[in-house]
């Protein structure tokens, strides 16, 4: 597989935007023709119609709050990034925590921290789980050269001849 | 005796370019029209290092290693988040700037106060909201059929990007009926071909730039 590349960061909050979105607006779309089909009058004309309405009229409002989702967290994770100065899986789980935390605010502090608890364990799964993917992928490749074996077979002699040349 | 016979032309153009670089008369004087004769071979009158022959300094356009299974540029699958992302964006920030002026104008006899405010933004966020959906949903659509017919013609150009733009309007304007969905197409018809002229003016114009 070929390696995977992400745009350097102010591109990758556009990035990120557009795939939350797609993620979301597909996702969605798929769902609400299912709930659309269901709630609607029998008769296949009919479902098939609810079943495109709700698609057209949920499916970019949902894809809309992954996208808001997805420029805030991948915004505030570019920020981190700039200001720590590395790149590592704590970045995303305080942006996810940050992100839940913003997008409740108008609920109070209590639904921040609710939000924000969320947010973090969320990312930290999908960090974990990106983490243990690439051990598991690369332990299927075989290992390097190994250097914890032979310490000690050289023979004293060489190291006692060179003296007389010096 | 050696410098004679190696060939009478160094030792001249020698001291001919010793002359014209330092001006004053240090050495024996030489006619211009003795010296417009001697041939220059492989040295210029500057250095004698500037005798590289010029067909090796042609730059390639394949001066980038490319790693195996990799595409020299883009396609549209990669650009296609980009794309979505980039639309989503323009959209929040100009629904949020109708927003604001539908907002201003609806609560000009209102005196500046909470309510007011309130309003406001409540249409800052929903104009935003519902552009960022439709224009994102327009790129997605584009970016979708922009992907299957370049899978499905197994070629990539201009008319890749006009045929989706085209199926794009068709589709987004199809609850209108067969007259909606014709002028969308279009309205789609239109942009993606203005788009694809725009890309490609430089070379339709047939521009004489030299490849250097």
């Amino acid at each position: 597989m070929e390696e995977y590349a992400r745009e350097p960061c102010p591109w990758r909050i556009v990035d990120d935007c557009g795939g939350a979105f797609t993620m979301g607006a597909i996702g969605g779309g798929i769902f609400q023709a299912v709930k659309g089909f269901r709630n609607s009058p029998s008769g296949m004309n009919h479902r098939m119609r609810g079943s495109l309405t709700a698609i057209r009229t949920r499916a970019p409002q949902l894809g809309g709050s992954f996208a808001v989702w997805g420029g805030l967290f991948s915004m505030i994770d570019c920020g981190l990034v700039k200001v720590r100065g590395k790149e590592d899986p704590w970045n995303s789980i305080t942006s996810g925590a940050m992100t839940g935390a913003i997008l409740a605010a108008r609920n109070g502090p209590v639904a921040m921290v609710g939000s924000a608890a969320m947010g973090g364990i969320l990312l930290a799964l999908i960090e974990g789980a990106g983490i243990l993917l690439t051990r598991f992928a690369s332990s299927q490749f075989p290992t390097g050269p190994q250097f914890a074996e032979e310490p000690a077979p050289m023979p004293a002699s060489s190291f006692g001849d060179y003296r007389q040349y010096q | 005796m050696d410098k004679e016979s190696s060939g009478s032309s160094n030792p001249d153009s020698r001291r001919a370019g010793g002359l014209g670089l330092f001006g004053s008369s240090a050495g024996p004087q030489y006619s211009k029209t003795e010296l417009a004769g001697v041939p220059l071979t492989g040295m210029s009158p500057l250095s004698p290092y500037l005798n590289v022959d010029p067909r090796y300094l042609i730059q390639d356009t394949d001066e980038f290693i490319l790693p195996t299974g990799a595409n020299k540029t883009r396609g549209r699958f990669e650009l296609a988040f980009f794309t979505i992302g980039g639309c989503c964006i323009t959209g929040a920030v100009s629904g949020a700037v109708n927003g604001l002026r539908m907002g201003l104008s609806e609560t000009r006899n209102m005196a500046w106060s909470k309510p007011r405010n309130v309003q406001i933004l409540n249409m800052v966020t929903r104009q935003g909201a519902t552009w960022a959906n439709t224009l994102g949903s327009l790129a997605l659509l584009y970016s979708a059929f922009g992907v299957i017919i370049e899978k499905a013609r197994g070629a990539e150009d201009d008319l890749n990007t006009i045929a989706a733009g085209t199926l794009t309007g068709v589709l987004y304007k199809s609850p209108g009926g067969l007259r909606g969905a014709a002028r969308g197409g279009l309205v789609g018809l239109t942009l993606s071909g203005l788009y694809a002229l725009y890309s490609n003016w430089h070379h339709l114009k047939g521009s004489s730039s030299t490849r250097y």
